[in-house]
Formats: C-alpha cells, structure tokens, sequence
C-alpha cells in the first residue's frame, strides 16, 4: 500500500479529514485498504475505552510534600541556600583543625593532642548516638550515605527541615533499604534470566500486569536486539519480538 | 483544568517566586504528567519520581518558558524528556530498577492502579513498539493530546508525528493480532 494510501485511511480512521471523499473511495474499492481501515478503527476503540491514569490521594500529597521540600527559594536559583553551602567549609575547617590536632600530639608527643583525640572521639559517640552518622559525613557534597534516623522521619512526615538535601538523601537511603529487603527478588530474576537462557541480557524493565513481567533484552548493542516477557512466577519465557 | 491564558500569567508569577501560582499550575496537570510518565516507563514508582522531577524542572525554568506553546504542552515536553533521561539511566544501572508495589497505608492506591491500568496484552504490545512510535501513540491516543500539540511535545514536524501515530497504531493492532491468534 502506498504511504498516501496509510495516511489518508488511518486520517479516515480517526476522523482527522476535512474532505473524506478520497479516502472512502479508497476503502470502498480496495480490499486491502478496507481492512486496514477496519484494524486502525478497532485499535482506535482499545485505545479509547483506556481510562487515563490517576496519582491517588496519598500519592498526590506525597508527591507535594517532597516537591515543597525540595523547591528552590526562586525559580532557577539552587535549593542550597547560602548558609549551607558556608557549613561545607566550616566542616572542613574543623576537620583539618582535628587532624593537625592529632598529628601534632603523635609527633610533638604533647597532651594537647590527647585533648584533640577526645573531642574527635567525642564527636563520633555523639553523632552514633544520633543514628550511626559519620561525623560531618551528611555535610558531603559528594553525596555522602549516612543521615539520621530523625532526618529519615523527618522527611517522610514532610517537616521542613533545614537541610533540605538530607530529606533527599534520607529517602535515597530509604530505597537503598528496600532494594537491600529484594535481594532476594532479584536472586530469583537471576535465576529465572539463566533458565531462559538469557544470561548476557539485562531486565530493562519490569511490568506489573496480570502478574509480574521482565522485559529483557541482550546487553551486547552488537547483536540483533529482541525483546523478551519472561513471566516472573515461573520464569516462562511469554514472548519474543525481534 | 485552567484556561491557557491564565497559565501563562500564572508561570509568569511563579518567576517571581509566587508558589501559590506554582501550586495552581501543578494541580492543573499533575495527573496527566503522571499518566504521560506512566504510559511510557510502565513502572508506577518511576513515574512518580518522574513526575516530581518534572515539576521540580518546571519551577526552575519557569524564567525560560517563551510563550511559544500552551503551558501545558511544554510541561508534556518536560515530562517526556525526563522520562528520556530516567530510561538512559535505566539502562547503563539496570539493577537498580524496583517493581511496583501498593503502599499498604494508602487505600486508593489499589483502585487507581486498577483504573490506570492498561490491559496487559495491550500494555505488552505497546511495550514492543519502537519507542518513537510508542510515545506518538501513548501522546495522541491514550492521553489525547492533538496533533499539533504531540509535535510540541516531540518537537518533531507535525508530518512525522501522523505517520509515527499512525504507523504505531498499525504496528499495534498487528501485535494485537497475533497475540489474539498465536
């Protein structure tokens, strides 16, 4: 069929021509473009009858509350405010101001490097006290792992906190926790991966429909790229495209 | 939904950093960027982070909208491109991808998730479509935005998204098809 011909049925199709007489003669005297015409109206109506998708209410507020959180003071202008950006310096004062505490106390062998020694040591009890952080480790840029318990709360209850990145970081470790509660899930995907057959491929997405899909495809971009639905419950491969 | 005119004044307040008129600008289309994100990513968690960062993006480069398209369109347009972005990511870190799953506090969760739910065997043909032709489709026939305005979103010409629509509502009911009959 001619590309003119597809255009103009799948326009006939969604009732997108202002002159219809053209297409319909089409489709009237040519058997092949008859039944295109009928498999786009059909998939047309499939498509249709699909309601549109919905956040539910408690994901809409979730959704405000860790959007506030996040939400620069003025649009384009960084969610760091100035005062925290200062702390990264401070911190790292203190650091280096520690160590050549220490450094000076092991070499010169004075007590005032004892004294460095407690407060550093000082800093870790308190800060393990307040949930097992490092201590300045929640000030590192680089993105450091460790926050608080508190933060974590925090920022699932949507307090505003004053570091508004650690209420990132809390819910990055938040995840970090549920994907260490799915090791054994994904376990299981390998296991299915390697009953498939499918060992070089990699799960580029998973689909939660009558039951649980992986999308899998060949993690080698050089060889021909199928598509494949192995069916999670019993790794069975439901199909093949490619 | 507000009307388009007073979207634009709306973003135009949000420049100056009025988040009541962010707020207005949000709830007006939060679920149609989560649908768009769902359509594409098929992962509801995903989606909802894609949707945060979309308006996350949005409220940071409110200063650069240019008036060019409606407000929405270029909030579809930010969508699309982040869910772009989390679909990169995606792939160079697929171990880090998480299944959906029903947040056991939220009692509607369940009833959206049915209602948005496609079926799975038009879910899984959608899935095999190329991904130009997929997101024309997602765009025009399940979220119902125009032609003109699927271009915007794409920013491709309008000739190109009629034929990737209308090449992937083929390529779909082919797929269909032989499901239907395998």
């Amino acid at each position: 069929m001619h590309k003119h011909d597809l255009d103009l049925i799948a326009a006939l199709a969604d009732s997108s021509l202002e002159d219809e007489t053209e297409a319909r003669a089409l489709v009237e005297t040519c058997p092949e473009c008859e039944a295109e015409y009928r498999a786009q109206v059909e998939i047309l109506g499939v498509l249709a009858s699909t309601p549109p998708a919905m956040l539910s209410e408690f994901e809409k507020a979730a959704l405000h509350r860790d959007l506030w959180t996040e939400l620069p003071k003025e649009p384009g202008r960084s969610a760091t405010p100035g005062w925290y950006r200062w702390s990264y310096v401070a911190a790292g004062l203190l650091v280096v101001v520690g160590l050549a505490g220490v450094l000076n106390g092991q070499l010169g062998g004075s007590d005032q490097g004892g004294s460095f020694s407690e407060i550093s040591s000082g800093l870790d009890t308190a800060t393990a006290d307040d949930g097992g952080a490092q201590p300045f480790a929640d000030l590192d840029p680089a993105g450091g792992e460790a926050e608080s318990a508190e933060t974590t709360m925090a920022a699932e209850e949507g307090l505003a906190l004053p570091f508004p990145d650690l209420a990132e970081e809390a819910r990055a470790q938040q995840r970090a926790g549920d994907r260490s509660q799915m090791s054994t899930e994904t376990s299981k995907i390998e296991t299915c991966l390697e009953g498939a057959g499918l060992t070089a491929h990699t799960v580029v997405q998973e689909l939660e429909l009558d039951q649980r899909y992986l999308v899998v495809m060949p993690e080698d971009e050089d060889v021909e790229q199928t598509v494949t639905f192995i069916a999670v419950d019993d790794c069975s491969v439901v199909f093949v495209d490619g | 939904m507000t009307p388009p005119g007073n979207e634009t004044e709306l973003l135009a307040r949000v420049v100056t950093g009025d988040r009541e008129a962010f707020d207005t600008i949000m709830r007006s289309h939060e679920d149609r960027v989560f649908s768009v994100c769902l359509r594409i990513l098929g992962n509801r968690e995903k989606a909802l982070d894609a949707t945060q960062d979309t308006f996350l993006t949005v409220f940071r480069k409110a200063d650069q909208f240019q008036g060019r398209s409606a407000v929405g369109t270029w909030i579809y347009r930010i969508a699309v491109n982040v869910c772009y972005d989390q679909i990169r990511r995606a792939k160079r870190r697929p171990s880090e991808s998480l299944p959906d799953h029903v947040d056991p506090a939220d009692p509607s969760a369940e009833a959206a998730i049915e209602s948005a739910a496609l079926r799975p065997e038009i879910e899984i043909a959608l899935a095999t479509l190329p991904a130009e032709f997929r997101n024309a489709v997602i765009l025009s026939d399940l979220e119902g935005l125009s032609l003109p305005e699927v271009a915007e979103v794409l920013d491709v010409p309008i000739g190109t998204v009629k034929s990737r629509v209308f090449r992937g509502r083929r390529l779909l009911a082919a797929q269909l098809g032989n499901r239907n009959t395998s």
